[in-house]
């Protein structure tokens, strides 16, 4: 196990020569902000996670030498993009070093001709989008937390996007990038060796491997990234159905519905209705009839947005669908590409308003086991919220991840007043995100189709959803990182240097 | 000029009960039943004023959002309108 040494005056005085004295962050301040991410965790726990010192180069080269200086004093590394993941990897868990890469966010190159851009990691890709406006491009990588999340943060997540049916996921759109292994190497991984290549053939594909390692493989530091045009058009009609299985049945008609510019389709089940009828403007008025949500998105040029959503409405008029109006439709879908703006409160069991943090348990499950997913996943939650009153069921949402409706990620939002979080509530929170995700994997899903599977309790079903691919994760981390300096600690990779006694 | 009058933006308009959780006092804005704030968390107090330009800024943000992802956004209801229009009579 890897633990940080105290970090001598030689160390820092290394890291300074490394990437400026001013680069290198020592305050208590630097170091609390960057102990956490929005997943709730007791607040009594959080000094366990709060790093040595903080540092922030400006470069490939810098992190290249940062990553030199850590493996030879065997100092614990941990990158740190936007820290809007919500599996804890940009939280240190053995102390170390925390690499923060925001001041990697320039745009190095526009290639208006092969239509892509090279960038730092640390870039946000709405700041990208506004440099990429004016030559009516766009980057279409649209996690909830478009607004503060990192491209960074997006390869080591394998980030998903929320219009990845149509222009697909992080893994789709990042062509190629550089990488800084833990021993200071460089190297850069894409679909072969051109950095602007979107299908080859040529060797290992390696670029999966390097997407949502959770930062335990190595540090990304410039990514080139395909662009699409800017859509002409934009449409999202929602929709309210009576009860459940007409919604379910509808969704997948028109995820089956073979229209081009079809960007996802979403379904909200009845516990996410009655989260909305209690706390969103839109939902508040909505009648007692109104039992599921279905929303259908499309992206593209006018005239084949218009046609294809034509045939949506025709597909949901059939399907016994109430439509609930432009206002409605369009002000929900908007608010989607944000949801970490979202202030966030609860209830308690009586009904009193409560400060609750936000945690979505994410998996990838197919549409046909939709339904009994959503059963199990509630009569956990129920369990946990009758023997502890801090927690809050805030229903299920499932999202296409894929034109043909093969999976959805679905997520059960709940609300934890992470204040009143003791030992023994956070212990049952652990044992219900272990339940969540055994019900995913018993249903053929997988623990994670977004957030990653990191964090306490999922993490234990991780070498069971994989089975033998768990051991050549383990063979690869030791191969790549000999000192288990990157991330230690995370996806239960410590047994990849375990020494087994006779 | 109309000078700002204290109590004029402190005496928000009446609540009117629109569900068992939920009040309205501006056309569209809802509020969390005060009786629902009273053990955890208190309401603030907002001057009327700023009450209305939270809702504003609220539009203002995701208006901005549409044109930032599409040059355009179709009216669903219109197309709907279409269909309905086309069916045999």
């Amino acid at each position: 196990m890897t633990i940080a040494p105290e970090l001598s005056d030689q160390v820092v005085s290394e890291l300074a020569d490394a990437v400026g004295g001013q680069h290198v962050l020592t305050s208590k301040t630097a170091r609390y902000n960057r102990a956490r991410v929005p997943a709730p965790f007791p607040v009594h726990r959080w000094a366990e996670r709060v790093p040595d010192l903080v540092v922030m180069p400006a470069s490939t080269e810098e992190v290249a030498e940062v990553m030199r200086i850590a493996n030879a004093h065997r100092i614990p590394v941990v990158p740190r993009d936007g820290g809007t993941g919500l599996t804890d990897g940009a939280v240190p868990e053995r102390r170390g070093i925390i690499v923060d890469v925001k001041r990697m966010n320039d745009v190095k190159a526009i290639d208006t001709d092969n239509r892509t851009c090279t960038v730092g990691a640390g870039i946000n890709m709405l700041k990208l989008n506004e440099v990429l406006a004016p030559y009516g491009l766009l980057y279409p990588d649209d996690p909830a937390s478009y607004p503060c999340s990192l491209v960074g943060g997006r390869i080591g997540t394998s980030g998903w996007s929320l219009i990845g049916s149509r222009y697909g996921h992080s893994r789709d759109l990042v062509l190629s990038f550089s990488f800084v292994l833990p021993t200071g190497r460089v190297i850069r991984v894409g679909d072969g060796g051109g950095p602007k290549v979107s299908k080859s053939s040529t060797g290992y594909q390696l670029k999966h491997l390097f997407m949502g390692h959770q930062g335990t493989l190595g540090i990304a530091t410039e990514a080139t990234l395909k662009l699409i045009p800017k859509p002409e058009a934009e449409l999202s009609p929602f929709w309210a159905f009576p009860d459940y299985d007409s919604a379910h049945q509808c969704v997948q008609k028109l995820a089956h519905a073979g229209v081009a510019t079809f960007a996802g389709a979403v379904l909200f089940d009845e516990w996410k209705v009655d989260y909305l009828r209690r706390d969103d403007e839109a939902y508040i008025p909505q009648p007692a009839d109104v039992r599921a949500l279905v929303c259908a998105v499309a992206y593209g040029n006018a005239d084949e947005v218009r046609a294809g959503g034509k045939r949506f409405m025709r597909i949901a008029r059939d399907a016994g669908a109430r439509y609930l109006g432009d206002e409605i439709s369009q002000g929900d879908w908007a608010a989607r590409h944000d949801r970490y703006a979202t202030p966030l409160h609860g209830r308690t069991r009586a009904g009193q308003v409560v400060p609750m943090s936000w945690h979505c348990e994410d998996s990838a499950i197919n549409w046909t086991d939709l339904p009994q997913v959503r059963l199990e996943w509630h009569r956990i939650a129920d369990d946990l919220r009758r023997r502890f009153d801090m927690f809050d069921d805030w229903g299920i949402f499932a999202y296409t991840s894929a034109a043909t409706g093969v999976d959805y990620l679905t997520e059960i939002d709940i609300g934890i007043w992470e204040q009143e979080l003791d030992d023994e509530s956070w212990t049952a929170w652990v044992q219900a995100k272990k339940d969540i995700a055994e019900v995913a994997v018993r249903h053929g899903g997988s623990i994670s189709a977004c957030h990653g599977a990191c964090r306490d309790g999922e993490v234990d079903l991780v070498p069971v959803e994989l089975g033998g691919a768990f051991d050549v994760m383990l063979d690869v981390k030791r191969a790549v990182d000999p000192n288990n300096i990157m991330n230690p600690g995370k996806y239960l990779l410590d047994r990849a240097y375990e020494t087994e006694v006779e | 000029m109309t000078g700002y009058r204290y109590h004029e933006q402190h005496t928000p308009p009446p609540a009117r009960q629109v569900t068992d959780v939920a009040v309205e006092r501006f056309e569209h804005i809802f509020e969390v039943d005060p009786k629902l704030m009273t053990a955890h968390v208190a309401q603030q107090l907002f001057p009327n004023w700023d009450t209305l330009r939270i809702a504003a800024s609220r539009g203002d943000h995701l208006e901005w959002m549409h044109r930032h992802w599409a040059y355009q956004v179709i009216s669903a209801q219109e197309l709907l309108d279409e269909i309905e229009s086309e069916q045999p009579g």
